[in-house]
């Protein structure tokens, strides 16, 4: 295990490693600051700076409603893969049972195919059942791919809490469940934290899948946003953005004041 | 036994929005459009013969392989120093340095587009300062050259997580001991840690392609409609021309493309860490 | 007898049994060391005794009451793990108290046994503290505490002294023995060293890959080993290998010894404790001092006789010195003789 890492690294590596810092993160500043934009364009730098477009942004109901769609789909999704990935994480992490590892790849198989695959055959599926353009459609469209990062996190979480306290929760009278909802699901918190921020995220986020499965009554804002940039180029749409980007950034920060979210990733 | 009942719900939310739909995906293509455009349920694969059959496919398959590989190459690539400068960091600064690299997967690919039209587009900022420094305006979004930086950024933060998994492996005293016997810098670097970052640059690689393979909302925004991939196929074929049987074959061809460099990257030896 | 384990077996696989045919039988509050070398299966035995491993075969009865159908929580028996196990997200009272939240008990009368049972342990000022906070032997009595807070049956504790630095284990051993006794709980608790089980328990129970070898008092085994293994682990002892010539009569190195007890003839191995060797000018055993180990009131010398090397005990005055010739002489009562 590397203590202090190796030494510093030549000035051709950290020129490199700053040239791609900058690339990753330029678009994401130039959309935060271009949403405050005077202008009438997508330029960078903006001619002035103002409230102009957020101001349009906060009078369009459709994107209201869009928004609002989202924010309780991603609750919903939330809830429900902690809900349903819990008990299947706590089982493969601590039961041995035949299948195990076949259940665990199989749920965590989803993630394996683009999204573009998954959103054409749900599709499909859906729409002679005419479940298309539905919050139940949606919910589970989301889901399916909430699930699988609900439970290799919970997984990872269970796991690194010792065994021997739930025996040692057994010696002292508590039934198995007892066990499990008394000692190892709370030591196992911050993890559940982790998988709740970040399946929220995982739909709040979700475009591609979303794209297949919206509806003139019923739209996700990633889905609003995505129509718009193919229509226009102008600064409503950085407005748009930083919406999503602030959304998921103060949920981010949230969980990370909870339970330290960078600790929990690095111990992956 | 209680641990088949524990995972079953999600077991049955992974069949109904996975298992199911994939098995549904997989029958459609087996349909048949007819002249009308109608689909014509059958078992046949004719639809999978007229999309092999069509002048545009080889093409449309070409040009996705390239921009995968080549975005792929780039991004792990521009992704290699930002790994080893984490790697390298005092250990404070590691959590935070990656979590940055990290960061752009949580802002939507949509957003990013924007951000980049603004840097890349007719308004933009490089277009803007070539103009003052009195050079002549370049074309870099709503073509190849857009799709092409907007995809190798896109691609940068997975492979940053592949790298730095794969070069926390690495053991910084063999580095060390390169040092040791007179190894400048470069030397170090081309005999020491880049073979022995080998794996990780190969793993890198093959997860980008794959993504880059199935990149859907940065060809399709940066591209302004001009420029085809086989994911925009897809979805055309799906929402568009609404020619079921053909948007489902061509899922799946995609499908086993993807499988096939899956299988054959099993089959390449795999280096020691 | 209130423990009574009766040909207790456990298999791992297709592998050699880690815990076979176990029997023994422990009268109410009297303190059994499960003693053995690594892999002896003593642990597996303490757990098969909790309900944390099943067992394949034989039967654990507590009181009377076979409890070998019985999972964990329903056994009442307090355990004290080797890592402790403490719940590191309760406070010492949360982990002392945890074992009474499924008992009913007011939650006056749950406080009162919390406070009492961390005071028997001595720790009462630090009941709100998180097991973070304490010391690795203040860990060990939260352990102790949470363990006795239930009134257990039994009292089972996995090798309590190991993680201790050795200047407080004499006093931590007298500790868990004095509270063991003064509460009259019956307790079990498994430990490599034999010095520990030696000076802690009322019976010992030595065991080597998963089989009983004896179990008995202290002194019957140091002093009575009934077999090779035991005469071998337990305390220090020379070992030679000879010939019973005839009744009472062993022939080794080309000397005759006495010895008042041997198989009826044959090859056999002979035990003697450094102790029953004394040393003087009229033994029958020739013998040449090769070293002499300072123990601080003894001194003991290694020495070089026709029976192969001996181990023999002297006050640390007495004048011995390595190069000394002198003789030997084995207390024939103290011989163990097994066939080889």
């Amino acid at each position: 295990m590397n203590r202090a890492g190796p030494r510093r690294p030549g000035p051709v590596v950290i020129a490199g490693a700053l040239a791609g810092f900058l690339l990753l993160l330029a678009p994401a500043v130039v959309v935060a600051t271009v949403s405050f934009s005077s202008g009438e364009f997508l330029a960078f730098p903006p001619p002035g700076l103002s409230l102009r477009w957020y101001v349009t942004l906060l009078g369009n109901a459709e994107i209201l409603s869009a928004l609002a769609t989202s924010a309780i789909l991603a609750s919903t999704v939330a809830m429900l893969s902690l809900l349903l990935g819990l008990p299947a994480s706590y089982a493969i992490a601590r039961l041995d049972f035949p299948g195990r590892g076949t259940i665990a790849t199989l749920l965590a198989a989803p993630l394996l195919l683009p999204t573009l695959v998954l959103g054409l055959a749900l599709l499909l599926a859906l729409q002679p059942l005419k479940l298309v353009a539905t919050w139940p459609g949606l919910v589970l469209a989301h889901c399916t791919v909430a699930v699988p990062f609900a439970v290799r996190i919970m997984t990872t979480a269970i796991g690194s809490v010792p065994a021997e306290l739930e025996a040692a929760a057994r010696t002292l009278g508590a039934s198995p469940l007892r066990a499990a909802l008394r000692v190892t699901v709370p030591l196992a918190a911050p993890g559940v934290l982790a998988a709740a921020a970040l399946t929220f995220l995982v739909s709040f986020d979700e475009t591609v899948i979303s794209l297949f499965l919206v509806g003139p009554r019923l739209t996700t804002l990633p889905v609003e946003l995505f129509r718009y940039a193919e229509n226009r180029t102008d600064p409503m749409l950085a407005a748009l953005s930083m919406m999503l980007i602030v959304i998921a950034l103060t949920i981010v920060l949230l969980v990370e004041r909870a339970a330290g979210l960078t600790r929990t990733l690095s111990k992956e | 036994m209680i641990g088949w009942l524990l995972c079953l719900p999600s077991f049955l939310v992974i069949g109904l929005g996975f298992l199911w739909p994939a098995a549904i995906l997989l029958r459609m293509s087996l349909n048949r459009t007819d002249d009308i455009g109608a689909m014509q349920p059958d078992l046949t694969i004719a639809t999978y013969a007229r999309l092999l059959d069509d002048d545009m496919m080889p093409g449309l398959a070409g040009d996705t392989i390239l921009l995968a590989a080549g975005c792929a190459a780039m991004a792990v690539t521009l992704a290699f120093p930002v790994a080893l400068a984490i790697r390298a960091a005092p250990p404070r600064w590691r959590g935070p340095l990656a979590l940055a690299a990290v960061a752009p997967l949580l802002v939507s690919g949509t957003a990013r587009v924007i951000g980049w039209i603004a840097i890349l587009g007719d308004s933009g900022m490089v277009n803007g300062a070539l103009t003052l420094v009195g050079l002549p305006p370049q074309r870099l979004i709503n073509n190849w050259t857009g799709v092409r930086i907007g995809l190798v950024e896109s691609l940068m933060p997975y492979a940053v997580l592949v790298l730095i998994a794969g070069l926390g492996r690495l053991d910084a005293r063999l580095e060390e001991a390169a040092a040791t016997l007179g190894a400048g810098r470069l030397r170090t670097f081309l005999r020491v840690t880049l073979p022995l970052s080998a794996p990780a640059l190969a793993a890198a690689f093959a997860l980008t392609v794959v993504l880059g393979a199935s990149a859907f909302v940065t060809p399709r925004l940066m591209g302004g409609g001009r420029v085809f991939v086989v994911a925009t196929e897809i979805y055309d074929l799906a929402l568009q021309t609404v020619d079921w049987p053909a948007a489902a074959a061509l899922a799946v061809m995609l499908l086993l493309a993807l499988g096939a460099a899956f299988a054959l990257r099993g089959l390449l030896p795999r280096g020691r860490a | 007898m209130h423990l009574e384990l009766a040909g207790l077996t456990r298999r791992f696989g297709t592998n050699p049994p880690a815990v076979d045919t176990l029997s023994l039988s422990l009268p109410r509050g009297a303190l059994l060391a499960l003693l053995g070398p690594s892999g002896c299966g003593k642990t597996t035995t303490l757990r098969m005794i909790a309900g944390l491993e099943r067992a394949d075969a034989g039967r654990v009865v507590v009181g009377g009451q076979d409890v070998t159908p019985l999972p964990p929580e329903a056994r009442n028996m307090g355990v004290v793990f080797q890592s402790y196990a403490l719940f590191p997200h309760m406070t010492a009272a949360g982990n002392v108290g945890f074992g009474l939240e499924t008992r009913r008990l007011s939650r006056a009368d749950r406080n009162a046994r919390i406070a009492e049972a961390l005071a028997l342990v001595g720790l009462t000022d630090y009941a709100a503290r998180k097991p973070r906070a304490l010391s690795g032997g203040q860990q060990q009595r939260v352990a102790l505490a949470r363990a006795l807070a239930i009134r257990p049956e039994l009292l089972l504790l996995d090798e309590p002294l190991s993680a201790l630095d050795a200047q407080m284990r004499d006093g931590v051993r007298e500790e868990i023995r004095a509270l063991q006794q003064r509460l009259g709980t019956t307790a079990v608790f498994v430990t490599h060293d034999q010095a520990e089980a030696l000076a802690m328990a009322d019976l010992v129970a030595v065991m080597n890959r998963g089989r009983l070898e004896q179990c008995g008092t202290p002194e019957d085994l140091f002093e009575r080993p009934a077999t090779r293994f035991v005469a071998g682990f337990v305390g220090r002892s020379s070992r030679f290998a000879a010939t019973v010539e005839a009744p009472g009569v062993l022939r080794a190195g080309g000397l005759a010894l006495p010895a008042a007890a041997a198989p009826a003839g044959g090859a056999v191995e002979a035990y003697i404790r450094p102790h029953h060797v004394a040393i003087g000018p009229d033994g029958a055993i020739p013998a040449r001092i090769a070293t002499r180990t300072y123990e601080g009131a003894t001194a003991l010398l290694a020495l070089e006789t026709p029976l192969g090397p001996l181990l023999a005990e002297v006050p640390a005055t007495a004048a011995w010195r390595p190069g000394d010739t002198t003789t030997a002489t084995l207390e024939p009562g103290a011989l163990r003789v097994f066939a080889a």
